[in-house]
């Protein structure tokens, strides 16, 4: 029974066992994602602190927000995300083109959702929207607004830059399919990070 | 069902697109249509849900990944996230309460 027991733990703990049945990069690739998930996790949970306490009336959405823009930067993300999968899955079947094209559309989204991102930003600045305070009611709004879309912009030019990075290497061949799955977790999980602020920050 | 995936690997890729967009135009609506705060709330948590599971089972392919590691993602976030907002919800009422103009020093 003991001989057994030392016999599983040598077979973990000298390598070569996976016991999430993954790779060791798409494991990484996904304890980084937890990771990151947490983050934004605490940054909602703030969020949502700040408006639970506020003494001041929280600013509704649509005095603030045009929602059929949000809603178009959502409808490019959840689209940049299909672009994405399909690129994918072209990649592991062998199709580099199809890989690549799709890799490419998907960049164009990013970008796209980045400009639409500058131009909500400068709208609100030019508003009266700051950090400490903003013309709609309590002023916390303005920090949660800009530190939770600025964390997620951040990681939208972040994913951007990887996918440019990764269209560059695809098309010189020195990609593996596998290069463009991680690249497209991470592109995945900015949109799921948007799905939560999308909701949580403008239509709640 | 196999012949189908083999014959269109994208598909199940473009349906997943179009429940997203209708769940988000739903979601746009339910938040127009005036209802109780309370069902709002869960109305559109519980379809937040639903699109987050969405994007992470089919274009994140985690539900064909191993279950350890769907558990080891989902359960990561969530519990801590739950646990968390469980402990600063009571915190911010109490500071609500604290800093109210009439509040007892």
């Amino acid at each position: 029974m003991q001989d057994a027991h030392v016999a599983v733990m040598d077979a973990h703990w000298e390598g070569g066992a996976s016991p999430f049945g993954a790779t060791w990069q798409k494991t990484m690739m996904w304890i980084f994602i937890v990771t990151d998930g947490l983050l934004f996790s605490g940054l909602l949970c703030g969020y949502g602190y700040l408006r639970m306490a506020s003494q001041t009336a929280w600013p509704h959405q649509s005095e603030v927000f045009q929602i059929w823009f949000i809603a178009l930067m959502t409808f490019i993300l959840i689209t940049s995300s299909l672009f994405m999968a399909m690129s994918v899955t072209a990649a592991r079947l062998g199709d580099r083109s199809k890989a690549l094209t799709n890799l490419l559309l998907t960049i164009v989204g990013g970008a796209s959702f980045l400009g639409c991102q500058a131009y909500e930003w400068s709208h609100l600045i030019h508003e009266g929207a700051r950090l400490t305070s903003n013309p709609w009611g309590a002023p916390q709004f303005g920090q949660a607004f800009f530190v939770l879309t600025g964390f997620h912009g951040s990681h939208v030019l972040s994913g951007v830059i990887i996918l440019i990075i990764t269209a560059i290497r695809s098309a010189m061949g020195k990609t593996p399919p596998q290069g463009i799955e991680m690249a497209g977790l991470y592109w995945h999980f900015v949109d799921l990070v948007w799905v939560f602020i999308f909701t949580l920050f403008y239509l709640l | 069902m196999a012949d189908s995936a083999q014959s269109n690997p994208y598909k199940a890729y473009w349906i997943a697109w179009a429940i997203l967009l209708a769940i988000t135009v739903t979601m746009l609506a339910a938040e127009r249509l005036g209802m109780p705060r309370w069902f709002l709330i869960l109305f559109l948590v519980a379809f937040m849900m639903v699109k987050a599971t969405m994007i992470s089972g089919t274009f994140m392919h985690l539900r064909y990944e191993h279950r350890r590691m769907a558990l080891m993602v989902a359960l990561g976030i969530l519990l801590t996230s739950l646990t968390l907002f469980a402990f600063i919800t009571p915190e911010s009422w109490h500071v609500r309460e604290r800093s109210a103009p009439n509040a007892q020093p």
